[in-house]
C-alpha cells in the first residue's frame, strides 16, 4: 500500500494536454462537470460502437473530461444515438428517452443515425435518429473517429 | 374458592359446555357455538391468570377428581403469567374459528370436540400442583393437539405423516418428563410440587442433574427447541391455522413455563452447567431457526421456524437467568428471567397475528407458498395491515412488540458481562452475537414475508382472486394487533405482574421481586417505546410531506423502465426464493442447499435437448442427519425382530414362561 501511494506521488499524471475544448459555450449549464452516457443502438453496423469504445478507452479516455457510460436511461443525462433507427427500434428509442430524467440531451452518433447514411432507404429502416427523437448534437462521420465524439462529449460537460 | 379457583372452574364449564355443544349442536351453527363457548373459557381463564398476576393465590386439592392420587391445583404469579397469555389467546382465536369454520372450511365433530379440551388443558397445565396432575393435563393437551393436527387428514396426505411426526415426538417427550418427574417424584418423597420442593435440595446432584437434562429435553421437544424441533415445521403447517395459532403462540410456551417450573422453583437453581446446556440449545435453536425460516418458502412453515427461534431466544435467556442465580445475582437473574418471560408474551401476541393472517391468506387463497402468493394488498386490505403489524413484532424493530423483549434481553446479557468468572465472559459475549444475528436474519425473513407474500403483483391465478376473509376473523386479527400494538408501545404495563412472577421462582422471593420492579420501572421511562414509535412515525411523515411539497411541481408519472422491451409481467418479479438466494449462499455451509437439474433429449439425439427441469429445495440438515438414520435404525430394529412372531402360540406361551421365570430369579437376587 505505501509503495503504491508513493509510486502515485513520484509519476503524478502522465496524460497528454488536453486539446483545447470545442464550440466554447456548453449547450445545457445544468449538465457541466459530469455527464452520464447511455448508448442506444437503433440498428447500427456497430462501426460506431466500436469507435465509442475507443473514446471511453486508456487513449482518448472520454472520463477525464467527465463523461462516464452508464447502465441504464434512469441514470443518464445523455443518450448517445447510434444507427439509421429500424422499425424494431423505434418504440424502444422513444421509450428509452421517455425514461431518461430531465434535463438530458440526445447526441446522434455517426452519418446513419444523422441522415440513415448506407442504409437510406432499406426496408427496415424507418428514418433518421432526429425523425424519432429532437437531437441535440451530431457527430458526422462514417464511423466518426474517437476525437470527434469525445469532442462532441465536452461540448457537453464543458471541461 | 376465591376468584381464581372460580375462574377456572368457570373454564373448566365452559369447555365442558363446548364440547357437548361440539356433539350435540347441529352442524350448521356447530362453530358457533363451539366458538363462542371456548371463548368464554378463554376469558375465565384470563381473568384467573389476572387475579394470580395482581398477587393472589390459589392452592386445592381435589381427592376425588383423579384416581389414587387426587388433584392437586396451585396457582401462582409465574402460573398466572402463563394461563393469562394462554386465556387471553384462547379466547381471541376461538373467536377467529367461527368465522374459519364457515363456508365448509368447518371442523368435523371430533375437531370441534377437541378444540375446548385442547384449551382447557392449556390453561390448566400451569395449575397443577402434583406430578400427576401436571402429566395428566399435559397429556390431554397432547391427544387433543393431536386429534386437532388431524382434523384435515381427508384432504391431504401430509397431514397424515405429520400427524405422525408429532405423535411421535410429543409422546417421546411425554415419556422423558414422566420418567424425570417420577424418579423425583419417588426421590423426593411425595409427588406434590410442596413436597418435591422441600425435599429437591437432599438429592445427590447427579440425580437432579440427570432430572433436568431429561425435562429440558422434553419440555424443549414441546417448545420445538433444535435438535427436537422436527415435528414443528411440519404439524404448523398441516393443522388448521386456529390450531397452529394456538399450538404457536400457547402450547409452546409451556414447555418454557416447565422448564421454569421444574429448573427453578422444584429443583432451586441447581449447577451451572444446567444453565449453559440450556443457553447452547438455546442460541443454536435462535439461529438454526430463523435461518431456516429465512429460505422456506411455504408461508406458515416459516412461522413455524420463527416459533424455534423466539423460543430458543427465551430458553437462551433462561438458561442466562440460571446462569446469573448460580453466581449470586438474583436481581440480574430476576431481570433477565423477566425480559424472557416477557419474550413469552409479546411472542404470544405476534405469532397467534401472524398466525391468523396466515390462516386468512390460506382460506382467500387456497395457497400457502409464497412463490406463488403476492397482490393481497387491495384485495385483503386488512390482513395485509395485521399481517404487517405481527412482521414488524417478530422482526424485532422498533414499534413492534418482539423489539422490547428483545431488547431487555440484550441489555440483561451486555450487564451480565460484569459477572466474574471465566465462563460467564465466554459464553454471554457468544449469546449476544447469537440474538444480535437471529434479530437480523428475522427482519430479512419478514421483509420477504410481507413483501413477496402480500405486495406487488399476484403470482397465481389463485391470488388474483382472493377476498376479504369474513368479519369474524378480521375482528379477531384486529384484537390481536391491536394488543401487540400495546405491548410494543406501552411494555412498561406488565412490569409489576412480570416482577410477581419471577418473584414467584427466585431465591430471595419478594426482595428480588421488588428490585426487578424497580429496574422494570426505570427501564420503561428511559428507553420508552412510545416516544421512539411516535418519533418515529412523525418522522416519516414530515419527510414525506416536505418532500411532497418541495418537488409538487417538478414531478412527472412515467412508466416503470423496462429496458424498452415491452410491460413487465408479474413473472419478473422478485421471488421470495429469488430474495432469499443471497442469503442461502451466504450460509451455504449450513444449509447445504440441494438442486437438481434433470435434463432429457428427444428421442432422435442426446444433443438435442427437449426439456429441462430444475429443482431446488433447502432440507432440514438436522433432520437429515440426526432423524433419517435413526429412523432407518428403528426400521430395521423392526424388521429383524418380525421373526421372534412367527404366529406359533406355543412360541408366544414359551416367551411368557420364560419372561416370567427371569423376573422372579432377578426380584429373588435383588431381594
Amino acid at each position: 500500500m505505501r509503495a503504491l501511494l508513493s509510486k502515485i506521488l513520484r509519476v503524478g499524471r502522465v496524460a497528454e494536454p488536453a486539446p483545447p475544448l470545442p464550440g466554447g459555450v456548453p449547450l445545457r449549464r445544468e449538465l457541466t462537470g459530469s455527464v452520464q452516457v447511455r448508448c442506444v443502438d437503433a440498428g447500427s453496423c456497430n462501426g460506431c460502437e466500436i469507435e465509442i469504445g475507443q473514446a471511453f478507452g486508456p487513449v482518448y479516455d472520454a472520463d477525464r473530461y467527465g463523461a462516464r457510460l452508464v447502465a441504464s436511461p434512469r441514470h443518464a443525462d445523455v443518450l448517445a444515438v447510434t444507427g439509421p433507427v429500424t422499425r424494431n427500434m423505434a418504440t424502444a428509442l422513444r421509450r428509452t428517452l421517455n425514461a431518461t430524467p430531465e434535463p438530458r440531451l440526445v447526441v446522434a452518433v455517426g452519418d446513419c443515425a444523422i441522415d440513415c447514411g448506407e442504409f437510406a432507404g432499406g426496408p427496415g429502416v424507418q428514418g433518421p435518429v432526429d425523425s424519432v427523437v429532437p437531437v441535440d448534437i451530431a457527430v458526422p462521420g462514417c464511423p466518426p473517429a474517437p476525437e470527434a465524439i469525445v469532442a462532441a462529449l465536452r461540448r457537453v460537460t464543458g471541461r | 374458592m376465591n376468584l381464581i379457583g372460580s375462574a377456572l372452574a368457570g373454564a373448566a364449564g365452559c369447555a365442558g359446555a363446548a364440547m357437548t355443544a361440539a356433539v350435540a349442536v347441529p352442524a350448521r351453527t356447530r362453530a358457533a357455538a363451539v366458538g363462542v363457548l371456548t371463548t368464554a373459557a378463554g376469558v375465565c381463564g384470563a381473568v384467573g391468570g389476572a387475579a394470580a398476576l395482581s398477587g393472589r393465590t390459589f392452592s386445592a386439592h381435589l381427592p376425588d377428581l383423579l384416581p389414587l392420587a387426587g388433584m392437586y391445583l396451585g396457582v401462582d404469579a409465574l402460573s398466572g403469567l402463563f394461563i393469562a397469555v394462554a386465556g387471553v389467546v384462547i379466547a381471541i382465536v376461538a373467536g377467529y374459528g367461527i368465522g374459519y369454520g364457515s363456508h365448509g372450511h368447518g371442523p368435523g365433530r371430533a375437531a370441534s370436540c377437541a378444540l375446548p379440551v385442547f384449551g382447557a388443558a392449556m390453561l390448566l397445565v400451569p395449575a397443577a400442583a402434583s406430578v400427576s396432575t401436571f402429566l395428566f393435563f399435559w397429556e390431554l393437551m397432547a391427544v387433543a393437539s393431536l386429534l386437532l393436527v388431524l382434523s384435515e387428514h381427508e384432504k391431504r396426505d401430509s397431514v397424515r405423516e405429520a400427524g405422525l411426526w408429532y405423535a411421535v415426538m410429543t409422546q417421546l417427550g411425554f415419556v422423558l418428563i414422566l420418567l424425570a418427574l417420577a424418579w423425583l417424584a419417588a426421590a423426593s418423597g411425595g409427588e406434590t410440587f410442596a413436597e418435591i420442593r422441600a425435599g429437591a435440595p437432599r438429592l445427590s446432584p447427579l440425580l437432579r442433574g440427570t432430572v433436568f437434562v431429561l425435562t429440558l429435553a422434553g419440555f424443549g421437544s414441546k417448545s420445538g427447541i433444535v435438535p427436537l424441533h422436527a415435528w414443528l415445521p411440519r404439524a404448523h403447517p398441516e393443522a388448521p391455522s386456529p390450531v397452529s395459532a394456538l399450538m404457536s403462540a400457547v402450547m409452546v410456551n409451556l414447555g418454557v413455563y416447565g422448564i421454569v417450573r421444574v429448573g427453578m422453583d422444584l429443583l432451586g437453581g441447581g449447577s451451572r452447567w444446567w444453565w449453559l446446556l440450556a443457553m447452547a440449545a438455546g442460541a443454536v435453536s435462535a439461529v438454526f431457526g430463523i435461518l431456516q425460516a429465512s429460505v422456506a418458502g411455504d408461508l406458515k412453515r416459516l412461522l413455524a421456524y420463527s416459533t424455534t427461534e423466539n423460543m430458543g431466544l427465551v430458553l437462551l435467556g433462561l438458561g442466562a437467568a440460571g446462569l446469573f442465580r448460580t453466581s449470586h445475582q438474583p436481581v440480574l437473574a430476576g431481570i433477565t428471567l423477566a425480559a424472557a418471560l416477557l419474550h413469552v408474551v409479546t411472542h404470544s401476541a405476534f405469532k397467534a397475528l401472524l398466525f391468523c393472517s396466515a390462516g386468512s391468506v390460506l382460506r382467500a387463497t387456497g395457497v400457502r407458498d409464497l412463490d406463488a402468493l403476492g397482490g393481497l394488498r387491495s384485495a385483503l386490505p386488512v390482513t395485509t395491515a395485521v399481517f404487517a403489524v405481527g412482521a414488524l413484532g417478530a422482526a424485532a424493530l422498533p414499534g413492534g412488540a418482539g423489539f422490547v423483549s428483545e431488547w431487555l434481553l440484550l441489555q440483561s446479557l451486555i450487564h451480565g458481562l460484569a459477572v466474574p468468572g471465566i465462563v460467564v465472559s465466554v459464553a454471554l459475549p457468544i449469546a449476544v452475537a447469537a440474538v444480535a444475528l437471529s434479530a437480523g436474519l428475522a427482519v430479512a425473513t419478514f421483509v420477504k414475508a410481507l413483501g413477496t407474500g402480500f405486495l406487488a403483483r399476484p403470482r397465481s391465478d389463485s391470488a388474483a382472486r382472493a377476498v376479504e376473509s369474513p368479519p369474524a376473523m378480521t375482528v379477531a386479527m384486529v384484537l390481536l394487533a391491536a394488543g401487540s400494538t400495546v405491548l410494543a408501545v406501552v411494555p412498561g404495563l406488565l412490569g409489576s405482574a412480570l416482577s410477581r412472577a419471577v418473584g414467584a421462582v427466585s431465591p430471595g422471593g419478594a426482595a428480588v421481586s421488588d428490585a426487578v420492579a424497580r429496574r422494570l420501572a426505570v427501564l420503561g421511562s428511559t428507553m420508552s417505546p412510545l416516544v421512539v414509535v411516535a418519533g418515529t412515525v412523525a418522522g416519516t411523515a414530515l419527510v414525506a410531506t416536505v418532500l411532497r411539497l418541495v418537488t409538487a411541481s417538478r414531478r412527472r408519472a412515467v412508466p416503470l423502465w423496462d429496458c424498452g422491451a415491452g410491460p413487465p409481467s408479474a413473472r419478473m418479479q422478485y421471488t421470495a426464493t429469488s430474495f432469499a438466494e443471497p442469503l442461502q449462499r451466504v450460509f451455504d455451509d449450513v444449509l447445504a442447499p440441494e438442486s437438481d437439474v434433470d435434463v432429457t433429449p428427444v428421442v432422435e439425439s442426446e444433443y438435442l435437448v427437449r426439456s429441462v427441469s430444475y429443482r431446488r429445495m433447502v432440507p432440514d440438515r438436522i433432520e437429515h442427519r440426526l432423524y433419517t438414520p435413526v429412523i432407518a435404525a428403528v426400521r430395521w430394529v423392526g424388521g429383524a425382530a418380525r421373526g421372534l412372531a412367527n404366529g406359533s402360540v406355543h412360541r408366544y406361551l414359551g416367551y411368557a414362561f420364560s419372561s416370567l421365570v427371569v423376573l422372579l430369579v432377578a426380584l429373588a437376587a435383588i431381594r
